[in-house]
């Protein structure tokens, strides 16, 4: 199975090996790594409780933003879930020519970050845009809900694509020849026997889109749709008092968790096992109207996700360098957004490894509750983080107040569950028995560690440095709120530039975080693809 | 393995450098935008050699954090967009000296000298040269339906807010909930800021908004900006508000001397000057005129609203605004 961050925690059949007891080791290991994670949401529940909620929004108001948020998320996850699905369907089990490019092409939108893309639509529309110059004539700007959810869904695909694929992949081919061999229609296949096995991945995909949809604040802010994100950082900046911003916050960390809640239910309980069957799969092939179809939905995706937004950037850029506009370096910026992201990206890999080991390997009892903890850390939307983060530092660790270290140790806590995966699948993979092995013949608990069981899953390190870079790159709210003076990163930079009405100097930044995020993300695809 | 600990460890320092212990640096708190002021702290910087380290952010955003800091807070010196936002921290910064509050219009000061304002901003409605809608006479016609889904505002801006702040101290609670409820149901468009708002007008994305009048001198300046104009409502009421952005020195702060030195470059000449030509807003002192063709402040009519209140009543002016359902 491939390494996806955000691939369903499937239920592999485990390699060979004794269960072990889980060492203290791990345990503590564990602890110091997930308890610190846990002070936001504690930390926020304690501020409200004993500071109060100030004047908050009416009733009426709060009811609003819950449909409206509640509205969006929903299609959004629809409309990224079926795009997702579909690029992933025709790559992996349909014989169309050029797979292996368009299985590239429908993830690389993932670099693009949502305020990212809520710029290209605004760049591309209205009186000045791009489409206004090229074609003539103008498509009024989307601002609100139409805009919304097309950034959000349109770049949220692929983050679908990439959790539906290994899922696809791993379908036991026979359950499916067995059905067209009793003379099931193709559709019926996919109905019957394909689709419920994709279960688990869908509802794991339709999370993922959903909490980020949920936490999304850069999108939401420029196309001026107000949802709760946007109703917090409204109250926040806009008020003296701070209890109300941190009241809403702590309404939609419930939100959030209450979604991670339905979704742990539903989890498919029916247990496919899917092993690897070692025969090859058949792809479908495709002809006549149905290839020119699948290869135009393809394209069209891939030009309004990669291509447009590309246009857009240069086009603003090269328009405003013409126009005499100067743009200064983005030297600074690029460099502490390169930074904080290695640091966060290294410390998170880092502090997975004990949390992966005692849900993988060594399972216990708690191993269950290790793993819901992660995943309920890694679903509070980012602005709550970093509210709560600040209330907690000026409380309790003002040291640590606006300072580089605890903006990175937030980082890690907030994407953890990304790195934590990745090692999770490379353990999964190996046996345990060669850690024995190494013990039998006379090495050391660290020795073994740093000989053997490191070097088995550093493709899951890896990876799951490689996504934490990448997300700590895009993000936006918890930087606002917890960044020392003067510590601009890109993604600010484009935020607040975009927020002025400075698009050239917007899309210059966010080319160059665009160049910074494209390796990364290039490794991790190829990686996906030679498994 | 190796390798990537020092990865780690070398990016953190990296980044760790970037921002310096506080030492000999001035940190300034700017509630206006990096845009306007920036090259203007550079110019402070080259005249005097004190290292300035400022946090960009909303005026209002700012007063909050400085509230929450408390007594620990690390800032010097508080340079907001208003004097609502200004005065809210009052209570933190040190008296001004008297030679500061002196070069100014009284006015233009806090009463208590905990700050003074540097430049001059008038509050205006933007328009769409091309709008059919007859122009306000008074702040009441902003709500009126003819102005349906076609008024930009900047609910969280300061500037903004001391406008509320200034209809409470004229008006009464009430009567500006009233007003702000009124507005909420006319559909209006918000921003985040006032720029966008100018820029959308001037689009002719929206037909009018409520905002500074210096942001359309500014769009001229760069070639843009032909089809929109400032109205100055002509009754005089706070549609028309006049009030500084200004600066304050926290009393906390570790240099005291450069902290001074910063609020008295910001009303020297050369300051005044940039914000005249540069920023279009009105100067303060009588050495420099306005210029972009802005007359002299006192022939405006504007009304006359005591300065150093607005701050009192700023809490109630944001909450309102709130419960108005603006935000």
């Amino acid at each position: 199975m491939t390494a996806g961050p955000l691939t369903a925690p499937v239920e592999t059949t485990p390699p060979p090996g004794r269960r072990k007891k889980a060492s203290r080791g791990w345990w503590t290991a564990t602890a110091i790594v997930l308890l610190p994670a846990l002070i936001p949401p504690i930390s926020l529940a304690w501020q409200v409780l004993t500071k109060g909620t100030g004047t908050t929004l009416p009733v009426g108001r709060l009811f609003e933003l819950f449909v409206a948020t509640v509205g969006l998320t929903s299609a959004v996850t629809v409309t990224a879930l079926t795009l997702g699905t579909t690029t992933a369907w025709l790559t992996t089990r349909t014989d169309i020519p050029g797979r292996k490019v368009w299985m590239i092409l429908a993830a690389l939108p993932l670099v693009i970050p949502s305020y990212m893309a809520a710029l290209t639509i605004i760049g591309a529309t209205g009186p000045n845009g791009l489409i206004s110059s090229w074609l003539g004539f103008e498509i009024p700007t989307p601002y609100g809900f139409v805009g919304a959810w097309l950034a959000l869904s349109i770049f949220l695909a692929p983050m679908a694509h990439l959790i539906v694929s290994p899922a696809l992949r791993l379908i036991d081919p026979a359950t499916e020849e067995a059905a067209t061999g009793l003379g099931a229609s193709r559709s019926r296949v996919f109905f019957t026997v394909t689709l419920p096995q994709l279960r688990p991945a869908l509802v794991s995909a339709g999370l993922m889109v959903g909490l980020y949809t949920i936490s999304d604040f850069g999108a939401v802010s420029l196309l001026r749709f107000d949802t709760f994100t946007r109703a917090i950082f409204t109250l926040y900046a806009g008020q003296i008092d701070r209890r109300p911003a941190a009241a809403l916050s702590l309404v939609l960390m419930v939100l959030a968790l209450a979604i991670l809640f339905i979704e742990r239910r539903s989890r498919s309980r029916a247990g496919y096992t899917m092993t690897r069957t070692g025969r090859a799969r058949r792809l479908l092939g495709i002809r006549g109207w149905a290839r020119g179809l699948s290869l135009g939905f393809l394209a069209a995706f891939a030009f309004l996700s990669l291509v447009i937004p590309v246009s857009v950037l240069l086009f603003w850029l090269i328009r405003g360098l013409s126009g005499g506009i100067e743009l200064g370096t983005f030297w600074d910026e690029t460099v502490r957004s390169m930074g904080v992201s290695v640091a966060a990206a290294g410390l998170a890999a880092l502090a997975a490894l004990p949390v992966a080991m005692v849900t993988t390997w060594r399972r216990a009892r708690l191993s269950g509750a290790v793993e819901s903890t992660t995943w309920a850390i890694y679903s509070l939307p980012h602005i709550t983080v970093g509210i709560a983060v600040v209330g907690f530092a000026l409380t309790w660790a003002r040291p640590l107040y606006q300072s580089v270290l605890l903006l990175v140790l937030t980082y890690v806590a907030m994407f953890l569950a990304q790195s934590v995966s990745t090692v999770q699948d490379s353990l999964r993979r190996v046996s345990p028995v060669l850690e024995d092995a190494s013990r039998g013949l006379g090495r050391g608990p660290l020795q073994t560690l740093g000989r053997v069981t490191v070097p088995l899953v550093s493709p899951g390190l890896a990876a799951g440095a490689a996504l934490v870079f990448l997300s700590v790159m895009k993000e936006l709210p918890a930087t606002l709120l917890l960044r020392p003076n003067g510590f601009e990163t890109l993604a600010i930079r484009i935020w607040s530039s975009t927020g002025e009405g400075f698009y050239t100097r917007a899309s210059a930044a966010s080319l160059a975080l665009l160049t910074v995020s494209i390796v990364p993300l290039l490794a991790l695809t190829y990686r996906d693809l030679s498994d | 393995m190796r390798w990537a600990i020092a990865v780690v460890v070398g990016a953190m320092a990296i980044t760790a450098c970037g921002s310096g212990g506080s030492g000999d640096l001035l940190i300034v708190y700017s509630g206006r935008s990096e845009e306007l002021v920036q090259p203007l702290i550079d110019q402070f910087t080259e005249s005097t050699s004190i290292e300035v380290e400022v946090r960009y952010a909303g005026s209002t955003d700012l007063a909050a954090t400085l509230l929450q800091e408390g007594d620990s807070t690390e800032a010097d010196v508080f340079f907001a967009q208003d004097p609502a936002s200004l005065g809210a921290g009052a209570g933190m910064h040190t008296e001004l000296p008297q030679s500061v509050l002196d070069s100014v219009d009284p006015r233009f000061a806090d009463r208590n000298g905990r700050w003074v304002g540097t430049s001059g901003r008038v509050r205006t409605f933007i328009y769409n040269t091309d709008t059919s809608v007859e122009l306000p006479q008074t702040i009441d016609d902003v709500t009126d339906p003819s102005w349906f889904g076609e008024v930009g505002v900047a609910p969280t801006n300061g500037s903004f807010l001391a406008f509320v702040s200034a209809m409470i101290l004229e008006r009464g609670e009430d009567a500006t909930l009233e007003w702000l409820k009124a507005l909420a149901a006319n559909d209006p468009q918000d921003y985040p800021k006032n720029t966008p708002i100018v820029a959308a007008a001037d689009a002719g994305e929206i037909e009018g908004g409520l905002v500074n009048h210096y942001y359309l001198l500014r769009l001229r300046a760069e070639g843009e900006g032909n089809d929109s104009e400032n109205w100055f409502i002509p009754a005089g009421d706070v549609g028309t508000l006049v009030m500084p952005a200004g600066v304050g020195i926290l009393s906390g702060t570790d240099v005291p001397e450069s902290a001074r030195q910063f609020v008295e470059f910001l009303l020297s000449e050369a300051a005044q000057t940039y914000f005249a030509n540069e920023t279009f807003e009105f100067p303060l002192i009588p050495e420099v005129q306005p210029s972009g063709g802005l007359p002299a402040l006192e022939d405006l009519n504007t009304p006359d609203i005591d300065l150093s209140q607005l701050a009192d009543v700023l809490d109630d002016a944001t909450r309102l605004v709130s419960e108005a359902g603006l935000v």
